[in-house]
């Protein structure tokens, strides 16, 4: 007996046109639907995401085929990956078997899966199809039995997964019957279906009862996957083309990288206020959502209790889009009549809450972004209707009279180092570096610390470097992130005018958000300069043996990651090593550390607004601390070093935990 | 109905006043100039009572060329045009002086109210409207906190901070000359639009001669008010902190207060 089987065995091949057709028609169906949902996207403005195709290419097999972000969490990670290369390989069967059946076997008269290869062949699919069952229980049992928080269920959750079930279920009872009636031995290699036709046997029959059995179990698993493949296009499946897609068109500027307005003095409008205003990538975001809520998970926002949750953004932008597409399709002014996004679909308390920390992207398995529409969204707040809280406002006009938030006037900039004998660069441009002291470093009194501190560092490792003294002016990182793009384009630009007379190349900065916006803002306006952050630089000091560190300090550390530094620019090694290298210092760490660090609740602005909303975000962040039993909080940040000592106060943890700056925690060992 | 705000450029009131060496004036070196704080307030409330009864919005600023900054910036809050007074012969000129030239430029101008703040923050003398509305003959409140225009626009209700935290309603009629106090509205943040069209509202500039006065009207010779010069207020001492058990800190404070404040 040839090792193989009869294809379209008991329902005989004169189902070929009636299954075709119905193929057909549920193919029509999907592509009807799929163009609906093109049609959205195309509301949106032109963005190139094509550009680097093997990159994305490869993004799309590391992150799509290799689940790599969505294997970072085991148990829906695992869950998914069973269902994923489960189905994929019993598609990849079908469609081999579709192959041999209408293509080679018609014209050439020959089949190729028989023998060994039939055994093989068998064996993988009954193995994939057993993970895929395996799969699909894991997700009922932890969407409907464990029910976390993250997962909304809709009704449509729970039907996809069991039509998932039964197109299994149904595949193996086809096998298990068609073996219980034909009987061949080599058919221990479906092992899954074996098992399957003993049950069967067990049960025994009447004569030609597994025939008919087998039909009907034949039409419901055909007309199950035809159905599913018809819903995609209608229901949360499009991410199986939607998300694989948006892994492949994903962002590859810097990950701090805020997109500039252009022509800000030609532009109409700036800023997100229709759906027209975003890029199609925008829009086509909110279609490769499948709702997994890792983001919600992870933000601090809404772990603090506040009104946002960046799952909730992108769905509602979602489910207004569509109505929209609706609505402009019979009129096109009918987005001119429906009042803005921001106020209304997203509530300005959605948008003020961010912190623009960036941790919902880095968990997201399908690259959604996030940041860069609260900003497109808050830019249309203040640019084209001023609507901010009162303290947004003073901070705006702290920025546009002294050119820093604090209310102190800009003259008095440098005054924090008239005592010490740095260079002034407009003095003395002979400098390999600049310093950048940024706003905090120059005006807050603990922060001012920390500048001197480094002074002090550098001198002792011999750098020849300068500041810029009272011609400093904010690099504009926050006001951009605030939505006042027009404002900081204005700073941002005085400063490369001011960099571009003294020759500057090389920055060190103090504060992460001033490094991340020289690394990866300024070459928007054509200022390139090497930065570094001062973790960084300090640690290659030491390494280099220019700064020795002489004195233990018995201390246990927890390191804090700064958003900016950390997520935005991949610096977490620097200052774990500089806290290493001083003699008896213990270092430990959170449980959200690293990419999942927790921010400290200042970035986005957030440090000049009133946290009215839920609990305070940075008494959250030291209780963690606390709870590693570490003495010292260490920073590298003057935000983060601002909130974290401000809720150490307000938590009164004063006799348990002190925040430090690295630096400072180095400057005690020298 | 239209609005005449009367507007001043002023130093930031972050500014660390130096004095000049000559005495005679201040170190203008590293001053940002901003918009007289209380005059945001006048045009606020000028645009929305426009917003409110429609009409225009003028803004009329005396000062040198540096002060189109910001008349730009109470264009850009939506106000329709300005009249800037920029001579040299102005600079020195007294309160009454300088109510004289605004008043010259405000006569022929059609209005039917006059706001502006209370007081500017860099000399604080506080007459200047007072003045203003003598010589235009005017009915005139200062320190308004509450402003509300009949539907006639005929008269206007108006609440006014006085001594000792109370509060006086008077009735005003219409043409007024009103001067803002903090408190009256929440001043705007100028949208980007309206940034970018007051790049392109008609600012006039008026000189000595446009407004048809000699140079001995005004200035320093047009004034009565002389300036002899400038000094700083002293440097206030540090504060002392008393510290001990509390009966101790209860003695040394009487004594400190017995001796060296001689209040007890």
């Amino acid at each position: 007996m040839e090792i193989t089987r009869e294809i379209f065995w008991n329902v005989g091949s004169g189902v070929r046109i009636p299954v075709y057709l119905l193929g057909l028609i549920v193919v029509i169906i999907l592509i009807y639907g799929f163009i609906k949902h093109v049609r959205l996207w195309r509301i949106g403005k032109a963005e190139n995401r094509i550009d680097k195709p093997f990159k994305r290419i490869l993004s799309f097999l590391l992150f799509g085929l290799g689940h790599k972000r969505i294997l970072k969490e085991p148990y829906p990670g695992i869950m998914h990956l069973f269902l994923f290369w489960g189905f994929l390989a019993l598609f990849i069967g079908t469609v081999l078997i579709f192959f041999q059946e209408d293509f080679t076997k018609l014209f050439f008269n020959k089949i190729f899966i028989f023998g060994n290869f039939y055994l093989i062949f068998s064996f993988l699919l009954d193995l994939f199809g057993l993970l895929a069952i395996i799969g699909v229980l894991l997700a009922l049992f932890r969407r409907y039995v464990l029910r976390p928080e993250r997962l909304d269920n809709k009704f449509e959750d729970g039907l996809v997964l069991v039509s998932l079930l039964l197109i299994l279920l149904t595949g193996f009872t086809n096998e298990g019957l068609r073996i219980a009636s034909t009987s061949p031995e080599f058919e221990r290699w479906s092992f899954l279906g074996w098992q399957f036709n003993k049950l069967f046997l067990a049960i025994g029959s009447s004569e030609g009862s597994f025939e008919s059995l087998h039909l009907v179990s034949w039409w419901i698993h055909v007309i199950l996957a035809f159905g599913f493949i018809g819903y995609i296009s209608y229901s949360r499946l499009l991410h199986l083309i939607s998300s694989p897609l948006n892994q492949f068109f994903r962002s590859f500027s810097p990950k701090g990288e805020v997109k500039p307005i252009l022509d800000l003095e030609n532009a109409e409008t700036f800023g997100v206020g229709k759906f027209s205003e975003f890029t199609w990538k925008q829009l086509f975001d909110t279609d490769a959502c499948t709702r997994c809520g890792r983001c919600q998970d992870n933000c601090p926002a809404y772990l603090s209790e506040k009104p946002l949750s960046p799952k909730k953004v992108i769905q509602d932008l979602k489910s207004h889009l569509v109505v929209q597409g609706k609505s402009l399709s019979q009129n096109k002014d009918a987005e001119d009549q429906t009042p803005p996004i921001p106020g209304n679909v997203i509530t300005e308390d959605e948008l003020w809450v961010c912190t623009t920390c960036g941790a919902c992207q880095e968990v997201c398995p399908v690259f959604i972004e996030v940041v860069d529409k609260v900003v497109d969204l808050r830019r249309y707040l203040v640019l084209m209707e001023s609507k901010f809280a009162p303290e947004v406002k003073l901070f705006f006009k702290n920025m546009e009279t002294n050119y820093n938030p604090w209310t102190i006037g800009f003259a008095t900039r440098g005054d924090w180092a008239k005592d010490l004998k740095v260079k002034i660069i407009a003095e003395d441009k002979n400098v390999d570096f600049l310093f950048w002291v940024g706003c905090a470093g120059s005006f807050d009194e603990r922060n001012k610390k920390v500048s001197r501190t480094l002074v002090n560092l550098l001198e002792k490792a011999s750098i020849n470097f300068g500041i810029l003294g009272t011609e400093e002016m904010c690099c504009g990182e926050t006001l951009r992130r605030m939505g006042n793009e027009y404002l900081a384009q204005i700073l941002m630009q005085q400063n490369i005018e001011l960099f571009n007379k003294y020759g500057v190349k090389k920055i060190i900065t103090y504060c992460p958000h001033c490094f991340n916006t020289f690394k990866n803002e300024y070459p928007q306006f054509g200022g390139n300069y090497e930065v570094f952050h001062h973790t960084e630089f300090l640690w290659d000091l030491i390494e280099k043996g220019k700064l020795k560190l002489t004195t233990s300090v018995e201390m246990s550390v927890v390191y804090h990651d700064s958003c900016y530094l950390g997520r935005y620019n991949n610096i977490y090694d620097a200052p774990r090593k500089l806290l290493e290298s001083v003699e008896d210092t213990r270092l430990s760490e959170m449980e959200r550390k690293k990419d999942r660090s927790f921010c400290c609740g200042a970035g986005g602005g957030r440090m000049w607004m009133e946290e009215t909303l839920g609990k305070r975000i940075n008494q959250m962040r030291v209780v963690q601390a606390v709870e590693t039993n570490a003495s010292v909080l260490a920073t590298a940040c003057p935000y983060c070093l601002t909130m974290l000592e401000d809720g150490i106060k307000e938590k009164e943890m004063e006799q348990m935990i002190s925040a430090l700056d690295v630096a400072e925690l180095l400057e005690k060992a020298l | 109905m239209n609005i005449v705000v009367c507007m001043k450029q002023v130093p930031d009131t972050e500014t660390k006043i130096k004095i000049n060496p000559e005495g005679r004036g201040i170190v203008t070196e590293g001053i940002k100039y901003v918009m007289n704080p209380y005059d945001e307030y006048a045009v606020e409330e000028a645009l929305k009572l426009k917003e409110k009864f429609g009409g225009t919005v003028t803004i009329v600023c005396m000062g040198p060329s540096r002060a189109t900054e910001a008349i730009r910036t109470a264009l850009a809050m939506g106000a329709d045009d300005a009249i800037h007074l920029n001579d040299p012969a102005f600079e020195g000129s007294d309160s009454v002086t300088t109510a004289k030239i605004l008043a010259k430029a405000i006569r022929d101008l059609k209005y039917d109210l006059i706001l502006a703040g209370k007081q500017a923050v860099d000399f604080d003398c506080s007459q200047v409207f007072a003045c203003l509305a003598e010589i235009l003959d005017l009915p005139y409140a200062s320190v308004v906190t509450g402003l509300e225009v009949e539907e006639d626009q005929k008269s206007a209700t108006v609440k006014r901070e006085t001594e000792g935290g109370i509060q006086e309603i008077i009735e005003i009629n219409l043409p007024a000359v009103i001067a803002a106090q903090k408190g009256l509205n929440e001043p705007r943040y100028a949208s980007l639009p309206g940034i970018m069209k007051a790049k392109k509202k008609p600012i006039k500039e008026m000189n000595l001669a446009a407004l048809g006065m000699d140079a001995n009207e005004v200035g320093e010779e047009g004034s009565k008010l002389k300036t002899m010069n400038y000094s700083l207020p002293p440097e206030r001492k540090a504060g002392k902190k008393i510290e001990g058990e509390p009966k101790e800190i209860v003695a040394q404070l009487v004594t400190l207060l017995h001796v060296e404040a001689k209040l007890v």
